[in-house]
């Protein structure tokens, strides 16, 4: 081979490499302006304060000091805390015995399992609140019935840290169940055969061999719904407490009616960073399914 | 002494009958192959005899006792299947050990029976690898060692090296007959490969639709085909379909004599039993092509009416394209009505 030739490939693979980093290029700048950006500004705007006199800025961890130290601020990411942790547990105690059932059940009674699983998708959160408080609200549907057969009212989760919980799971249904059900697509027919054949009953199959093939999928599936349950607005916002109340309405309060973006800001960071655990844990997952 | 015994079973999917009314015994220590093109119901009985499938109808027993409603996790049964069907997320030791864990054996005896097995199908020292990192035939060892470590009383293999190169394939099924051999396990192997079924089977059971075309020793399925089907499935086999007239076969000018009843008739006849001679004048067919193998060459014969005929001869150089032969088959059988009418040997 010539060496103009030899060149010639060289700057073939030259230029087919600054292709693709343009094709990546907008996507980057995208990411870096609007997600990298942000936050980076978020982070220097809470740790850079005004000083007292109003000239210039400098180090200053009070509003973090002030977050971690009120007690009111703490019992709002408590409950936060709380409420994701419940709602992560009822999702996979839910979702997964649909999952399990829409994978193996043939038919058509399956097609409208799936169809209604995925149904709160299409339902938006503003609704699906007021459906909850007319079904289980004070003097909603659940309570007209029991009172129309002589039963007493029941205690109605609206307006107590139950609430959200139910609204934010019937929410999040749809993602998981379709989540878990990609990772089961992956459990094929004939490794199950073959743990019945060495002898394992049903719970033997899906403790043993149904898990361990899902349980990135499950992580998956419980990163995504942490991320979308601890920055939740609209439904804590409308059925869930005044007080303590959950990370995103007490955000939009600090900000909004206390007027304060500083603190407002610092309570995002600190949502931000209990979300990037779970952010690192859902990239960890999509790493180790790409190793060959 | 029989240790399973298939009566009148059928299974059927909608209207389609997969399995019809199909009867078969297997003695202690038999290898039968069942034997069919692809549908033939062959992985639908397998998987009846797993516990895989309820049969629709008829019984199935093992040792003399009814298995038909029995789960397969309660079947003294192993199964190696085509995918391999190994846990990627247990190495080696491990897929071979569930089995006996969920058994509750002592630790110590699971150690010594799991090594034993993986020196048995030659994957010593394999146990702490990850299945993913061993080859397709490796993967098929473990398989096969994972049934085996359950001491099962029969061994079904669902056309288990379906996946594998030739090479391999040859090598692993005669692995796989002196494992049988040494084990003395019962083993019902499922395949489409005719040459897997007369290499590894003591009988082979050629299935259609559903049904037993011929249920006999290989030797006897090549040389006796009990129907023109099994006749072209096993082997290379020249079926002209014809009509005899006084005594003799006619199909384009093609003649032999046969002493059966005037009518229709299929002829059977092996490449290696028809012999082709150079004829004096126009011949009963034409070369049409010759491929030589080294050891052999294969003629391509061309009939009048355009019928093709395969003979096998020790001589490539004798013929070639367009020469005008006569055919002289030296052993056939012929058939009517689905049945073997005649055999010439």
């Amino acid at each position: 081979m010539s060496l103009s030739a030899t060149s010639d490939i060289v700057g073939t693979k030259t230029r087919r490499g600054l292709t693709g980093l343009l094709l990546v290029a907008i996507p980057v700048f995208l990411v870096v302006w609007m997600i990298i950006w942000p936050i980076i500004s978020a982070i220097g705007r809470t740790i850079w304060l005004p000083n007292d006199g109003g000239t210039g800025r400098s180090f200053s961890l009070e509003t973090y000091k002030f977050f971690f130290t009120d007690q009111y601020s703490l019992n709002n990411l408590s409950v936060t805390l709380w409420t994701t942790g419940i709602c992560a547990l009822l999702l996979v105690l839910i979702c997964l015995p649909i999952a399990l059932y829409l994978r193996f059940a043939k038919g058509r009674l399956a097609a409208y399992v799936q169809g209604l699983a995925i149904f709160p998708m299409f339902v938006p959160s503003i609704i699906l609140s007021y459906a909850i408080i007319r079904v289980l609200g004070p003097n909603g549907t659940v309570d007209l019935l029991l009172n129309s057969v002589g039963l007493p009212h029941i205690r109605s989760p609206y307006l107590t840290p139950w609430g959200p919980v139910i609204g934010l799971v019937w929410d999040n249904i749809p993602l998981t169940v379709l989540i878990l059900l990609s990772g089961l697509g992956n459990v094929s027919n004939q490794s199950i055969e073959a743990a019945r054949d060495v002898g394992a009953g049903r719970l033997a199959v899906l403790w043993h061999i149904i898990l361990p093939r899902i349980s990135n999928s499950i992580l998956v599936a419980v990163s995504f719904t942490v991320l979308g349950i601890f920055s939740a607005f609209t439904l804590p916002y409308v059925l869930g407490p005044a007080a303590p109340e959950m990370m995103g309405p007490f955000m939009q309060r600090t900000f909004r009616d206390l007027n304060d973006p500083t603190n407002a800001i610092t309570q995002a960071v600190i949502a931000f960073c209990f979300c990037i655990v779970f952010g690192l844990f859902y990239v960890r997952s999509v790493a180790k399914n790409r190793n060959p | 002494m029989s240790v399973l015994e298939i009566r009148d079973v059928t299974k059927a999917f909608g209207a389609t009958k997969a399995v019809d009314s199909f009867s078969l015994t297997v003695g202690d220590g038999e290898l039968v192959c069942l034997l069919g093109p692809s549908g033939s119901g062959k992985s639908t009985l397998l998987r009846m005899i797993g516990g895989f499938e309820t049969p629709t109808s008829g019984h199935v027993a093992i040792d003399g006792e009814d298995v038909t409603r029995v789960t397969p996790e309660k079947r003294p049964t192993g199964m190696v299947f085509q995918s391999h069907a190994l846990w990627t997320h247990m190495n080696v030791f491990k897929n071979l050990a569930f089995g006996l864990k969920l058994r509750r054996l002592p630790e110590a005896e699971i150690k010594r029976r799991v090594e034993a097995v993986l020196e048995l199908v030659g994957l010593g020292g394999f146990g702490h690898r990850a299945t993913t990192q061993l080859s397709g035939g490796q993967q098929q060892r473990v398989a096969l060692a994972r049934s085996l470590v359950l001491e099962p009383k029969i061994l079904l293999l669902d056309e288990p090296f379906a996946s594998l190169d030739q090479h391999l394939r040859e090598r692993l099924r005669e692995e796989v007959r002196d494992i049988q051999q040494r084990l003395k396990i019962t083993t019902l192997f499922v395949t489409h490969g005719q040459d897997e079924a007369l290499a590894l089977a003591d009988r082979i059971v050629v299935m259609r639709d559903g049904r037993t075309e011929q249920a006999a020793r290989p030797d006897v399925v090549y040389r006796e085909p009990a129907t023109p089907f099994v006749a072209g499935f096993i082997g290379t086999m020249n079926l002209v379909d014809g009509a005899v007239a006084n005594g003799t076969f006619t199909h384009s000018g093609f003649t032999v004599p046969l002493p059966v009843g005037d009518g229709a008739a299929t002829l059977a006849v092996r490449p290696e039993a028809l012999e082709i001679v150079s004829a004096n004048g126009g011949g009963m067919a034409k070369i049409h092509r010759v491929t030589d193998y080294g050891t052999h060459a294969i003629v391509d014969i061309e009939l009048p009416d355009g019928t093709r005929l395969k003979s096998m001869t020790s001589e490539a150089r004798d013929w070639s394209h367009g020469q005008p032969i006569d055919l002289k088959p030296r052993a056939f059988a012929a058939y009517r009505d689905n049945a073997a009418i005649h055999r010439s040997n």
